[in-house]
């Protein structure tokens, strides 16, 4: 015990004189979660658009007062012909136009049924979805108030609400997985080019000298980084209510002890790219291609489930999406840990093999 | 802890290590008398460091046998590393810790308990002439005074035997001197002292001495019976001498 008592001091003097260290922990979550938390969204907004009016009739006229009334499009004229729309999309200046055919009012007028065609940017085809379910819905409304003036009969009305999110504010969903992310960095990152750099500088070669042994250097490595971590997440979690007003609906003991996992799951990681890895480049680079790997196959911004079927099944090795996973769940949610269990299962099995494995591959003798 | 009981303390024989088609030791053997100072002497990739990296259980051989403290190196070297002291060619301490703490780390590391670190790192301190220093960072050493604090870091557990491994390379020739004296204290001691060098007036220091080239041992002895063999007048004639009937 003695000994690892002995690296663990060591270590938190040098974290202590390390000011890279004390802004890593202390300011960047606050910097991160400010920026990425404002700054990633998955709403759409304030969408560019114009009307090719063909039919200049009162019910096209109509359509576009309505549509230029809305806040969540950003009116921008209209147009006499799809060539001026065509040109307007090429130079990015629209992201939709409504196309209203000549004798569009005549046509409804005979009941024909009459087509407005919505011309979409769909590079983005998630804001070109979210765009055309307004202008869908928008047009939707306006019909329901020319029918109205006519017949009487109504149909059903959808009335939505949603559950632990009403406002459908993306923070609420970005803000508990961006504390995850930097969690998985730190850890990660920094306990790998850790151990690297002692094995630059000669450092690990003087301690497999003497009687240490692996285990108890891999043990002396996970305590202080443990601990910085979960500062570092508890500094995650001020930011999150002070910047974004955001509180833990759950247990936050439980939201502890599953982030203690999820730690021992990414500090495995890091040991283990130590091991693979001979400069603090090579770490840096393993890790940072790890960190992008886990960020995109963690449900952070893309759902686990719409993903393909292979790919869902390799997710099933990344410890970020558990977490992220269990981050929303007890942050939006409160779930019990009963609930949680497959993911406390995972991370917790993943962080022992990993850590299981480094310490293998931390031969006592130096190759 | 000491030198098992009838036991020399280092016994080598036939090692060897390769590296691929690379034989970096080649069937190595000799023998180091208790309080002995014993000097590896040759060139750049002779196969010193890798001799004594085998010694101290750094590095597993790939042939031959030997034992140190009078334990295996290949069954054994667990016990091995708790009565060695390593001075690595690079240094190898922390520069970002204090002297007085990369000293306390190390006696930790060891083993040794918190009165133990203070008094043995106190009389340590008083030989190696390190005590004015103790609050002072590491980085802000000359390297002089940085390698004295790694000999004292590899002295903290009172090993029988230390290992140094060109311990006086980048030192300039006062600093040498003094590190020398400092050796000779040691043996003085008790101490078995290891120690590598491609410097030629250190090698007169040693007790007894072999010159090493291509992973082989070309000659042993003391460097008087040696300079008497080849009629020379210091080591660097018979380092060269030895070099050419070597090849």
């Amino acid at each position: 015990m003695g000994r690892i008592k002995a690296l663990v001091i060591k270590e938190f003097r040098q974290i202590r004189r390390t000011r890279a260290y004390l802004g890593l922990i202390f300011v960047a979550p606050f910097v991160q979660l400010i920026v990425m938390g404002s700054a990633i969204t998955n709403e759409v907004k304030d969408i560019p658009l114009i009307v090719v009016d063909g039919d200049h009739s009162p019910a096209s006229r109509e359509i576009i007062n309505r549509f230029s009334a809305l806040s969540l499009f950003d009116f921008r004229g209209v147009a006499d012909s799809t060539v001026r729309a065509d040109r307007l999309f090429d130079r990015g200046e629209i992201k939709a136009a409504l196309v209203i055919p000549r004798g569009f009012e005549r046509d409804m007028g005979r009941g024909l049924s009459p087509q407005i065609q919505v011309l979409i940017d769909g590079v983005d085809g998630n804001s070109a979805g979210v765009s055309l379910g307004y202008i869908t819905s928008m047009a939707g409304e306006i019909q329901k108030g020319w029918i109205g003036s006519r017949a009487t009969g109504a149909g059903a009305e959808i009335v939505p609400r949603f559950y632990y999110n009403p406002g459908l504010e993306s923070k609420l969903n970005f803000v508990p997985g961006l504390i995850g992310i930097l969690l998985f960095m730190i850890t990660s990152m920094l306990t790998a080019i850790n151990i690297v750099r002692e094995k630059e500088l000669g450092t690990l070669e003087q301690l497999m000298a003497t009687p240490l042994g692996g285990i108890r250097l891999i043990v002396g490595k996970i305590i202080p980084f443990t601990v910085l971590g979960l500062v570092q997440f508890s500094v995650g979690l001020i930011a999150a209510r002070l910047v974004f007003g955001i509180p833990v609906a759950g247990n936050l003991l439980l939201l502890y002890f599953m982030a203690l996992l999820f730690i021992m799951s990414t500090l495995g990681l890091g040991i283990f790219i130590s091991t693979v890895t001979s400069t603090q480049q090579q770490a840096m680079f393993v890790a940072w291609f790890s960190m992008i790997f886990a960020l995109l196959l963690s449900g952070f911004f893309v759902p686990v489930g719409n993903m393909p079927p292979l790919v869902q099944k390799i997710t099933l090795l990344n410890p970020l999406r558990y977490f992220m996973s269990v981050l929303r769940e007890i942050y939006l949610k409160g779930t019990p840990f009963r609930y949680l269990l497959p993911e406390a299962a995972a991370m917790g099995g993943m962080g022992i093999g990993l850590i299981t494995a480094a310490t293998l591959r931390f031969h006592r003798r130096l190759e | 802890m000491g030198i098992r009981e009838g036991s020399a303390a280092v016994e080598v024989r036939e090692l060897t290590k390769r590296f691929g088609d690379f034989t970096a030791v080649d069937r190595v053997s000799f023998t180091v008398g208790k309080g002995e100072i014993f000097g590896f002497l040759g060139a750049n990739g002779a196969g010193k460091t890798t001799t004594i990296r085998m010694l101290c259980g750094l590095l597993a051989p790939s042939g031959g046998e030997g034992s140190v403290a009078g334990y295996d190196i290949i069954g054994e070297y667990g016990k091995i590393k708790g009565r060695i002291g390593y001075m690595s060619q690079k240094f190898s301490l922390y520069n970002d810790l204090t002297v007085g703490e990369n000293i306390e780390f190390y006696g930790g590391i060891y083993g040794l308990t918190p009165g133990e670190i203070r008094d043995r790192s106190g009389e340590l301190f008083a030989i190696i002439g390190l005590e004015e220093l103790k609050g002072k960072l590491t980085a802000s050493l000359p390297m002089g005074w940085k390698q004295r604090l790694a000999l004292c870091a590899g002295l903290i557990h009172d090993p029988a035997i230390i290992f140094l491994d060109e311990p006086t390379s980048g030192v300039d020739p006062l600093s040498r001197r003094n590190f020398w004296k400092l050796i000779y204290r040691l043996s003085d001691m008790g101490k078995t002292v290891f120690v590598t060098t491609h410097y030629m007036d250190e090698a007169e220091y040693c007790h007894r001495l072999s010159i090493m080239k291509g992973g082989r041992i070309l000659e042993m002895d003391s460097p008087h019976a040696l300079k008497g063999k080849y009629g020379a007048q210091n080591m660097q004639e018979v380092f060269l001498a030895s070099l050419k009937e070597g090849s």
